[in-house]
């Protein structure tokens, strides 16, 4: 309103605008006082300066608190080490202003932890061959870029065991982001666990379409509980809200990412979790060794329940002995190397997707398009 | 203020002599003292570079010009947000429609004129249903910013979901000829030119042109306007139109200067720092430089609050807001002493 | 079923955007567009989350929200009362202050639990059917959302303090000349609007979501100040359009559970689309005028 006409005051507020902007230069100043740095990295082993970058809050109890635990374990092997650290960078170019900064602080090591950081990775590190990125849940790598990922799927398989076995309705309801490959081999995996102890059962999903929007989580739960589903499991970073909100409704939950039993004294039954720490702590000391390249660490790598990095998180109250005997025999199959994904297998539509006695390789696995039959819920968009 | 108000010419220039009786001259050299000040003592004390403040500042640059226009014939447009994210996916159609057939020479004239167009049918929304139903249209394009990002998303998610990569929700890398050349070994774009162009242009069409004076009259006083034979629709329209196509042409410069991949959460926010870099600057084009610096510098400072004295980078919001807040309090205070 | 499950989503997903809507229709109605809206939802939210972590009573926690909601909203009626700055700007910036604030502030509370405000069947309405699970089965504060429609209503136009309140939004010149200072009308006005948006996010965090997340509101706070012109500065109808919005939300996700096949995406539009085209709706219908005062922020003038 009046901004078009202040012809008046301007040289006034001009001034005024010249010290207010001095002035936040100043409580810039104040605000991280002393703390610039000196980029002359030092390269002695053990004295690197690591960085890692979450997507979201370090503190989800998700996808981003798994990363960070990770982190932790670094911190530890390393004590002399510097670990730069930095939350809810967006899978965009701001990640790389970020790594870019990093670097100038000295970083040598980077763990972009998301799997949308990868292109932004990709562009840093033709930048910085001698930086070396470690990048978590991506498909591509590069000379100084490796990526590896854990197959969660698959005890993501032994967690729907446990749902089938648990459920009353033969419902089972999953409140997933958004429909990408690693979402829908979760589902997948999921409904083939169920079905292999409970024919009957069928899994429900819902789309947020957001990687964390507690109300439409909580919304989601709702309408799943409306319809009759009592087993909730789900896909997203943080995960507090669906259950919470299942446990308040008195019906029970398995969880992804992180060990949520504390949520759920009554309802909680198992989840799939992420152990990162051992296995970022080999990544670092292979760098520092100098056999990153030749390390298998340098591709696309994957690791899964036999190295220990994925682990299935403990029972809760209301896992019955019954359910504990048979997710703990599947966990021990798991662990000796064994993929639940043996054909035939059909999508919903019913068309054959992998043929009897066929068993996809773990790069078919991550490109899944498609959501198997028993689950109710179409991808959006198409397959 | 009172010379608006009442429809009343007002100079287009101002009659003083000695600069420091021009205004405009006195705060070009307070954002080149600024300036000067930032890049010598603050950057280096902070480990912020030069490079990263330039390449942010430009979509607040568009943004701010995306509020600036439609502001002087009185209209509110908080829909820079929606308009960038519009724009950007009309640019991405372009590019995956025909990017691998066409050269640069072409292909970059078309992006832009993807990017001005994609923003203006975003705005467009908000300026035809503020001339025919009157609803308001600070409204309009604050909601309609909620909606732009879910037709990205969309698109990213399902049909133009890399196929490549996994079935990634990225969109195919855009060709070499769809990226704006970059200034030698830096990553210092094109779009940073578009932007200082954008803003010189519009000062231009602004304080210089007979419509930037028809639609300072309209913003002043719609009533006498009206009375005076202006029409009154027809210029409000236009101004909202216009500024949808800057903050386009702004998504246009981020999605093909820095990205140069279509993802989800590209320029989240940018449209708001734009509103508020221009409301900052009392929405005149040229200060505006000076302002989305200003926060551009403040927005990359982010970083190193939390790389290295641990500040959640969302903290830098609440800098931009006092900053504004105590702007708007000061002007407000002056200009309610002159009128 | 459909019908009963989707309006019982309404109106838990709807009671959030409701507070802040009828608190916003408060501060309009005494002449000031407050955008700070969505900021004071997220202040009360946070306030509501720590505090009732901290104390273990959802209720202290409301009391919190109500005391952070109506300090930030002081901000605002600072800056346009007192300073005559624009009230878009202002409520945009206030915007920004609640977002920066809380996530700055809130950063520890992300992985932190409550009690959550828990169900309370009200004794015998609750077991109607179809009445009872959609209106009788909430939490307290979704009960006093739905009662709020209708005392503010009374509040309004059958009590001498709403009139003071509905002649400032009109005219503050008369108010001043009828002896009451429009600047103190609009202070309390602005900070009690602020102070409801704030018990809104209190719901949110408390009865719903039962957690904090930074921005954890996403919106809402906005789409109550949309939703004020919808109803044409009328309660009742402020609580419809609360519930347009919810049911939009609610909609959705319950087709989903059921199998329906349409992307997330265009479904989560609909609340943003059918505000809109209600709003579209009701300004043809130009059956309600706005307060003169806000008429001037908005330069309603158009054709």
């Amino acid at each position: 309103m009046g901004a078009t006409s202040m012809s008046a005051s301007l040289g006034k507020s001009s001034r005024w605008l010249l010290a207010l902007a001095c002035m936040t230069a100043c409580a810039v100043a104040a605000g991280c006082g002393g703390s610039s740095n000196s980029a002359t990295s030092s390269k002695a082993k053990g004295h690197e300066t690591i960085g890692f970058l979450y997507v979201g809050p370090h503190n989800d109890y998700g996808y981003n608190q798994a990363a960070y635990q990770g982190s932790l374990a670094v911190k530890k092997a390393f004590p002399a080490a510097k670990v730069l650290e930095a939350e809810n960078v967006p899978e965009t170019a701001e990640a790389e202003r970020v790594m870019e900064k990093m670097i100038r602080d000295g970083a040598t090591i980077l763990f972009p932890t998301s799997f949308g950081h990868l292109g932004p990775a990709m562009n840093v590190a033709r930048r910085h061959p001698n930086v070396t990125f470690l990048h978590m849940g991506g498909l591509k790598n590069g000379p100084n870029l490796g990526t590896y990922f854990g197959t969660i799927y698959d005890t993501q398989y032994a967690v729907g065991q446990a749902a089938g076995m648990a459920t009353k309705s033969d419902k089972l309801g999953y409140v997933v982001a958004f429909p990408i490959a690693q979402t829908l081999l979760n589902i997948n995996a999921f409904e083939r666990g169920a079905q292999s102890v409970n024919p009957k059962a069928k899994t429900s999903v819902v789309f947020t379409g957001s990687w964390c929007d507690p109300g439409k989580q909580a919304e989601a739960t709702n309408s799943l509980i409306d319809q009759r589903v009592d087993v909730l499991e789900q896909h997203q970073d943080c995960t507090k809200t669906v259950v919470q909100t299942a446990e308040r409704r008195g019906v029970l939950s398995t969880g992804y990412h992180a060990d949520a039993s504390g949520l759920a004294p009554k309802g909680w039954l198992t989840g799939s979790e992420w152990n990162w720490g051992p296995l970022m702590v080999r990544m670092v000391r292979t760098v520092e060794d100098g056999k990153f390249k030749a390390s298998p660490y340098a591709g696309l790598y994957r690791v899964g329940v036999p190295s220990g990095v994925i682990k299935l998180a403990p029972y809760g109250a209301a896992a019955t002995p019954a359910i504990r005997k048979q997710v703990t025999a599947t966990y021990d199959r798991l662990k000796t190397g064994w993929v639940p994904f043996e054909g035939p297998i059909r999508d919903q539509s019913g068309k054959l997707r992998v043929r009897a006695g066929v068993t996809p390789n773990r790069h078919q696995l991550e490109s899944t398009d498609y959501l198997v039959q028993g689950v109710v819920g179409k991808i959006p968009g198409g397959a | 203020m009172s010379s608006v108000r009442t429809g009343l010419p007002v100079p287009l220039r101002p009659t003083a002599k000695r600069w420091t009786r021009h205004p405009a001259l006195a705060r070009a050299l307070g954002w080149g003292v600024f300036v000067v000040v930032a890049i010598t003592i603050l950057f280096p004390t902070f480990d912020v570079s030069l490079q990263d403040c330039l390449i942010r500042a430009t979509p607040f640059v568009f943004c701010g010009l995306a509020v600036a226009v439609p502001a002087r014939a009185g209209l509110v447009n908080i829909g820079g947000e929606g308009q960038f994210a519009f724009a950007m996916v009309v640019v991405t159609a372009a590019v995956l429609l025909v990017g691998d057939t066409l050269g640069a020479a072409v292909l970059i004239p078309l992006l832009v004129v993807a990017g001005l167009f994609g923003g203006m049918l975003w705005s467009g929304i908000a300026a035809l249903l503020r001339v025919t139903v009157k609803l308001n249209e600070a409204l309009c394009t604050l909601l309609l910013n909620f909606v732009a990002p879910l037709v990205l998303a969309y698109f990213v998610f399902g049909p133009w979901r890399d196929r490549s990569s996994f079935n990634l929700p990225v969109s195919k890398v855009f060709p070499d000829a769809a990226r704006l050349p970059t200034y030698g070994v830096t990553q210092l774009h094109l779009g940073i030119v578009f932007a200082i162009a954008a803003a010189i242009a519009v000062w231009v069409v602004l304080d210089l042109t007979r419509w930037g004076f028809r639609a300072r009259v309209v913003g002043g006083n719609p009533e006498a306007a009206r009375r005076a034979g202006l029409p009154v629709n027809r210029i409000a329209f236009a101004a909202l139109v216009a500024g949808g196509a800057l903050a386009g042409l702004g998504g246009m410069v981020e999605v093909t200067g820095v990205e140069g991949v279509l993802r989800p959460n590209i320029g989240v926010g940018f449209g708001y720092i734009g509103f508020l870099a221009s409301w900052l600057v009392g929405h005149r084009p040229l200060d505006l430089l000076g302002s989305s610096f200003l926060l551009g510098s403040i927005s990359v400072a982010g970083d190193s609050l939390q790389i290295n004295a641990g500040l959640p980078s969302t903290s830098v919001y609440v800098l931009m807001a006092v900053v504004l807040l105590l702007v708007l309090s000061i002007r407000g205070v002056a200009t309610r002493g002159t009128s | 079923m459909l019908v009963e499950d989707v309006l019982a989503g309404t109106v838990r997903s709807g009671t959030s955007v409701l507070f802040a809507a009828e608190g916003e229709l408060i501060s309009e109605r005494a002449g000031v567009i407050n955008l700070g809206t969505e900021g004071c939802m997220l202040t009360g939210a946070l306030a509501a989350f720590a505090v009732t972590n901290a104390t273990h009573s959802a209720l202290l926690g409301v009391v919190a929200a109500v005391g952070a909601g109506a300090l930030l909203a002081s901000v605002h009626a600072f800056v346009v009362i007192t300073c005559r700055a624009n009230q878009l700007a202002s409520g945009l910036a206030v915007s920004f202050l609640g977002l920066g604030l809380t996530s700055w502030l809130g950063a520890h509370y992300v992985s932190r639990s409550i009690h959550p405000l828990n169900r309370a069947d009200i004794p015998a309405l609750s077991d109607i059917p179809f009445v009872g699970p959609v209106l009788f089965q909430h939490d307290v504060l979704t009960y006093v959302g739905l009662a709020l429609g209708p005392l503010i209503w009374l509040f309004l136009y059958r009590t001498r303090t709403g009139l003071i309140l509905r002649a400032t939004g009109e005219n503050g010149a008369v108010a001043f000349a009828y002896g009451h200072s429009p600047t103190l009308v609009r202070y309390l006005a602005v900070m009690v609007g602020g102070a409801l948006a704030a018990v809104g996010g209190a719901q949110l965090v408390l009865a719903y979501t039962l957690n904090w997340v930074e921005n954890v509101t996403v919106g809402r706070g906005f789409v109550a100040v949309a939703l004020v012109i919808f109803a044409g500065w009328e309660p009742l109808k402020a609580t419809l359009g609360a519930f347009v919005f919810g049911g939009a939300l609610a909609l959705q996700l319950q087709l989903q559970a059921r199998g329906v096949s349409i992307s997330p995406f265009l479904l989560n539009m609909a609340p943003y689309v059918l505000t809109l085209a209600i709003l579209v709706v009701a300004s043809r219908g130009r059956a309600q005028r706005p307060p003169e005062e806000i008429r001037a922020v908005f330069g309603t003038t158009g054709a």
